[in-house]
């Protein structure tokens, strides 16, 4: 998805001064929590009310932006949990009275109930191949369906009418304003804390370049809908105190006008700033109590207007201006964050004699088209085995079977004994095979560090609260980075560096899952003569040193013949021969497919 | 119709800077309404009969002595916005009562506010029932007031079978529901009850289900405005030509459907037509005060004029605007409006004189039948 | 159906359910055939196509205004649809190439802003249209809606117009090229912004059309187009960018809808085109296009 914002902005200014950083969310909240427990002695009782509502809904905004401005999820579902959460303990409340295990139990059924709701629409928006826009369109759908749910429910939720006079927790309204408070900046806390640690760069990342994640081995699947089920479960819980506080719910409450309001004070305020939205939210809905009475078609009028004009114009909202000015100020220049690498003990594949790729019989077709026919192949651990033939041969549609169990296909495919008809690319990762793709395929918004530290995501784990000081990697990966000068550039944003460097971070990132097979597609297109000659050092490393088996597309013939032990040729998707480098190399048949193939 | 607020604000301004004001603080009457979302288009007319009686009651030297004043608030025609406008009309402007014609879902939104701000509440809309609360009072219509004198006379015409139709939401299946109890009740026979969503506009199915049904008479109770014309679009087109009573129409949209409505009953307390002379004062009066930008006054609105009435006779009786006293007084009193004597002495809802009319060729309304103080029912035992 | 007994078709009933099918999806197809030409092209979901209906359904009235003939509005409605689109397309569409999800974002800042303006021209008040055609005709022993019948006629000219120019013109094998493959188009030579441009123009100016089309069957006001939003972007979803799959799904969708109206719940019968495509399209999400 080639949606360009620099979320990592915020990370990367928080990360500038560690031990300070690490202490500044605790300090602001400290401060944010103590000025909001003074505030409604200071503020009228119009004011109180009022805000007491915007922060609620500022909870609400928190979590689209996660959802939105971090992961890449535009949802406009977010109206629809918070109405579950909100009806759920209306309507408790509303059957049972308010003793403190019914209060209780209403805490419980308002995260419940859209947690479950979230796990279904994340199923339903979430599958291999899904698409962004797919996702939110259905996330448009939820909150119809809920809503028109309300309505059809008669008595029990009060159809049109919603729901009031259920008993609430025993407060006044101050205390409704602390708690909506307290509620608010601890989710702010929990979202700030979660995006500044190693965990919320895969939220980033997840955004990016979702491939990516999945042939890092990590399952964007589940963690699209592990996230949409949590964060409906936060808007639950901001529905329970909106009842509460409120003491009435209405239709409107779950609509998908509601949903698309809080994605426009997110975009206003300033997507993947967490506080923009905040503020952002805040703001607007003050405003609208104050002026929306006067001028009621003229602002949304106005409203509708600013939208459009900071989507196109400043895609980062209001919080990017904030953030232009502040960096027009005459400040020291922050050193950027970067972990100190050490080496950690490899895990050397064991030398079996087992074939570890065995591919029998595969074919694949798109409607007439014939690709793929009757190949079969067989390769053993320490292998480095090239795959050559002209353009149109299959090479990349071979690759792309291996490493995709989903693809449709016939024949079989089985990588140590396993059959991977069916499997997604993140449970073949699981068995052993990374693959580097043609154009490298990196974490743009992410730093160096960053990127190795996903790859290394589904051995090490993420902490979802801070930022590991240290970072483990394979010694030969370490080697890459040295060979390569990575190893300088580690807090660089990957999107800055050179073509040849992110085709050796992504080589680097593969090698970092410590794989058995490593599938590599034309990994030395666009490089210079000095990059391929490191790429091919590294390669034959690999493979002598680790026992690891290398398939590699290529079109070089001369590198092919440097580091090859083997040579596979396709041609019109047949496999027309199988040999070591010589006998491959002096063989009439491929100098004629070269010749007549239109070799680029 | 953007700026009628705004000129509500001004006349407000120029009442309290008046200096023979100054001695005393006027009584604010706070009127949260739809300006904005599906009550934007009767909501105009609402808040000038409001601005008609501050103006007549003031000209006449006001409540003991104290000046009346209003303040107009945007609901949005729901919760979220009803919420916001009752805090600031309660909390920021200080308002000494609400009365104000809204959705129901407004109307829930705002019980809490009233109940914990201690003001007393004016409900001025027809609205589906059994709404209480020790601060809310209605002077509009109920089921139980609206759908008999409809019933008894197709009943009249020989009619046995009845199809409804209605709107998937609180009022239309309020509405229904006692229709079908009442039908029963009466020796009649339901032959269909069908619901689309609120905001559904493709009435086919129903439609077909009707035509199969073969019903001697049909009833319909809509989401006002945009469902209840196209139903009765569909239904033209389909060629259903049954005896029809609309239950969510008035006058103004009647006319405004054309020849599409010609023939729809139609039941409410106010329409322009009735023959009284407070009625003809208050169209004159109207007239004189609006004059080219008059909205139309309809069941809607009338009663806001009235309720400000209502209000007036409530505070002279309690001696001031002390909400207990307020609350004590406003079941007792009575204020003789357009629509007739009224009081909201039954449980806190109104015994109402109905009126049933039939759409004519022209789109005017003509009353057929008129039925004396229609008892509201048992909306509110608890209340009494 | 709330205490009557189950509702049994007679043959008559079969006759209408048939007819009631046919007329629904070919309503719903007259109102997502610009979407569907917006989505192949620009690969975009235009959240402003309920603005654009809108539009057209105001054309109408403008006409009846102007005491001008009712079905002046259809051309009216589609050039002032279609210049109206080629404004937002240069405007707000354009910038946003790169960032697919932002642009529909614009789209719906769009519809809002649209819609408010409206409201403060015309009001929040329904209005009324003269129908463009009137009463019923007798089809196989029963009274059914002219005008639905027009419709569905409509629905046929639309449809064929938009096949010929498809397979046949010059914009056709245009569209046809960006839709494949967009950079192979340009690299050829193609001005794909231009492309981009017109198929917008065509797709507001063909959903302006629409709303002219649903005039008699619904009222006008200014939130009119927002009911249509749901429904037409999943089927457009599920058909892909083929034309004739969107057909299909009209077909199957709308049959659901009428047959879920009649025999379950017209409430539910409301939702089930979103619900029913939602459940398709995570089954087999190639949708129908895959035919």
């Amino acid at each position: 998805m080639p949606e360009t914002i620099p979320a990592d902005a915020f990370a990367a200014a928080a990360d500038g001064r560690p031990r300070l950083a690490r202490a500044a969310p605790l300090v602001v909240t400290v401060l944010a929590a103590a000025a909001l427990w003074v505030a409604p002695l200071v503020l009228d009782t119009f004011a109180v009310n009022v805000l007491t509502r915007s922060m609620i809904y500022a909870v609400l905004a928190v979590t689209v932006d996660l959802l939105w401005g971090f992961a890449g999820i535009l949802t406009f579902g977010q109206a629809a949990f918070f109405g579950v959460g909100a009806y759920a303990t209306a309507m408790l409340l509303t059957a049972q009275g308010g003793a403190p295990h019914w209060m209780a139990a209403a805490i419980l059924l308002a995260v419940a109930a859209p947690v479950l709701l979230g796990l279904a629409v994340g199923w339903l928006s979430f599958y291999h191949r899904s698409t962004a826009l797919y996702a939110s369109v259905i996330s448009l759908v939820v909150p119809i369906v809920v809503t028109q749910g309300i309505y059809s429910g008669g008595e029990r939720t009060g159809s049109s009418s919603g729901l009031v006079g259920f008993d609430v927790l025993p407060l006044e309204i101050e205390g409704f304003f602390r708690l909506a408070a307290f509620l608010l900046v601890a989710v702010t806390l929990a979202a700030w804390i979660l995006v500044r640690s190693d965990a919320g760069r895969m939220l980033v990342a997840l955004r990016d370049n979702e491939a990516r994640c999945a042939y890092l081995g990590l399952n964007p699947r589940r963690l699209q809908i592990g996230l949409t089920a949590a964060l409906a479960g936060v808007a639950g819980l901001a529905g329970f105190v909106f009842a509460n506080a409120s003491g009435v719910v209405a239709p409107e409450n779950a609509g998908f006008l509601f949903g698309t309001e809080l994605v426009i004070w997110v975009a206003l305020g300033g997507r993947g700033t967490l506080i923009g939205p905040v503020l952002g939210t805040i703001a607007i809905d003050y405003l609208a109590a104050n002026l929306s009475g006067d001028l009621p078609f003229l602002w949304q009028l106005l409203l509708g207007t600013a939208f459009v004009a900071i989507i196109i114009l400043l895609p980062g909202g209001l919080a990017e201006l904030a953030r232009r000015a502040w960096g027009a100020l005459p400040r020291g220049q922050r050193p950027a964050f970067a972990p100190r690498l050490r080496a950690e003990p490899s895990h050397a594949a064991e030398r079996t004699e087992a074939p570890l790729l065995t591919v029998r019989g595969l074919a694949k077709s798109y409607g007439s088209l014939t690709v793929l026919e009757n190949i079969d192949v067989t390769i053993r651990a320490g292998e480095l085995v090239s795959l050559v033939g002209p353009n149109g041969a299959g090479k990349t549609t071979l690759m792309r079977c291996l490493s995709d169990g989903t693809e449709p296909f016939r024949g079989a495919i089985a990588v140590g004994g396993v059959s991977t008809t069916g499997l997604t690319p993140n449970r073949i990762v699981a068995l052993g095979v990374g693959r580097k793709f043609q154009v490298a395929s990196v974490f743009e918004s992410l730093s160096v560090a960053d990127c190795l530290r996903l790859a290394r995501a589904s051995r090490a784990g993420l902490s979802p609260l801070a930022r590991a000081e240290t970072l483990a990697l394979p010694q030969a990966v370490l080697d890459i980075l040295r060979m390569t000068g990575l190893d300088a550039v580690l807090a660089e944003p990957a999107r800055l560096l050179s073509h040849g460097q992110k085709q050796a971070l992504e080589l680097a990132m593969v090698v970092a899952l410590e794989p058995r097979l490593i599938l590599l597609d034309e990994p030395t297109a666009g490089l210079t003569k000095a990059e391929r000659t490191t790429i091919g050092t590294v390669l034959k490393g690999l493979t002598a040193d680790l026992g690891i088996a290398v398939v590699l597309v290529e079109h070089d013939l001369d590198f092919v013949r440097e580091i090859s032990s083997r040579i596979v040729v396709l041609h019109q998707g047949r496999l027309v021969l199988d040999g070591t480098v010589d006998e491959v190399v002096g063989s009439e048949l491929v100098r004629t497919i070269y010749a007549g193939g239109g070799h680029d | 119709m953007s700026n009628r607020p705004l000129v509500g604000a001004l006349a407000a301004l120029v009442l309290t800077a008046s200096p023979v004001l100054a001695a005393e603080k006027p009584i604010v009457i706070g009127v949260p309404v739809g300006l904005s979302g599906a009550n934007s288009v009767v909501a105009p007319s609402v808040v000038q009969a409001a601005e008609l009686a501050v103006e007549e009651i003031n000209a006449a030297g006001g409540v003991l002595g104290r000046k009346l004043a209003l303040e107009v608030a945007d609901d949005a025609s729901g919760a979220a916005g009803a919420q916001k406008a009752f805090d600031s009309l309660i909390y920021q402007k200080k308002v000494d009562v609400i009365i104000a014609m809204e959705t129901s879902a407004a109307r829930n939104a705002g019980l809490p506010a009233v109940t914990k701000g201690r003001v007393p509440y004016i409900y001025t809309s027809f609205y589906e029932g059994r709404s209480c609360n020790k601060n809310l009072f209605v002077n509009g219509w109920v089921p139980e007031q609206q759908v008999p004198p409809v019933i008894d006379a197709f009943k009249g015409k020989g009619a046995k079978t009845y199809f409804l139709i209605g709107s998937d939401y609180a009022f239309g299946r309020g509405m229904l529901a006692f229709t079908r109890s009442y039908v029963e009740k009466t020796g009649g026979k339901v032959v269909g009850e069908e619901y689309l969503p609120m905001d559904g506009s493709d009435w086919t199915a129903i439609i077909s289900k009707l035509k199969e049904a073969k019903p001697d008479a049909l009833v319909t109770s809509t989401a006002g405005g945009a469902p209840n014309v196209t139903l009765t679009k569909q239904l033209r087109g389909a060629g259903v030509s049954l005896p029809y009573a609309n239950l969510a129409v008035d006058e103004g949209t009647a006319k405004s459907m054309g020849p599409d409505a010609e023939g729809i009953y139609l039941s409410a307390s106010y329409v322009t037509g009735i023959d009284s002379p407070q009625n003809k004062a208050f169209l004159a009066a109207m007239e004189k005060k609006f004059g080219s930008s008059l909205r139309t006054p309809n069941d809607l609105s009338v009663p806001e004029y009235e309720a400000i009435y209502l209000y007036k006779a409530a505070v002279e009786k309690a001696g001031g605007t002390e909400t207990a006293k307020v609350l004590a007084a406003l079941p007792t009193v009575t204020a003789t409006g357009p629509r007739g004597t009224i009081g909201m002495s039954k449980q806190h809802h109104a015994p109402l004189t109905m009126h049933l009319g039939q759409v004519q060729g022209d789109g005017s309304v003509k009353v057929v039948g008129t039925f004396k103080d229609v008892d509201p029912g048992e909306q509110c035992p608890k209340l009494d | 159906m709330i205490g009557a007994k189950p509702f049994a078709p007679t043959r008559i009933g079969t006759m209408l359910l048939i007819l009631d099918i046919l007329t629904t999806a070919a309503i719903l197809f007259v109102v997502a055939i610009g979407l569907l030409a917006v989505f192949g092209v620009l690969k975009i979901i235009n959240f402003a196509h309920g603005a654009w209906l809108t539009v057209g359904a105001y054309c109408a009235v403008v006409t009846a205004k102007l005491g001008l003939n009712p079905w002046a509005a259809l051309p009216l409605a589609f050039a002032v649809g279609a210049a109206l689109g080629g404004l937002a397309e240069l405007f707000i569409i354009r910038p946003l190439y790169r960032r697919p999800l932002d642009a529909i974002l614009a789209t719906w800042g769009l519809g809002i802003v649209v819609g408010q303006l409206i409201t403060l021209a015309f009001g929040r008040d329904v209005q009324l249209t003269p129908n463009l055609v009137s009463g019923t005709v007798d089809v196989f022993g029963t009274g059914y809606s002219a005008y639905r019948l027009v419709a569905l006629l409509a629905a046929l000219v639309v449809g064929a117009a938009f096949a010929l120019v498809i397979e046949r013109t010059r914009l056709g094998l245009s569209a046809r090229a960006v839709i494949m493959n967009e950079t192979l188009a340009r690299s050829l030579g193609l001005d794909t912004a231009r492309v981009r441009l017109v198929v917008f123009m065509i797709g507001a100016g063909l959903a302006a059309l629409a709303g002219v089309l649903l005039t008699p069957l619904t009222s006008v006001d200014p939130t009119m187009g927002v009911g249509w939003l749901i429904g037409a972007f999943m089927l457009v979803m599920v058909a892909d960018t083929s034309f004739l799959a969107l057909a299909a799904a009209c077909l199957v969708f709308g049959a659901a809808q009428v047959l879920v109206s009649t025999f379950v719940s017209p409430v539910l019968g409301g939702i089930a085109v979103a619900v029913l495509a939602a459940l398709v399209l995570r089954i087999s999400p190639k949708g129908f296009s895959r035919a």
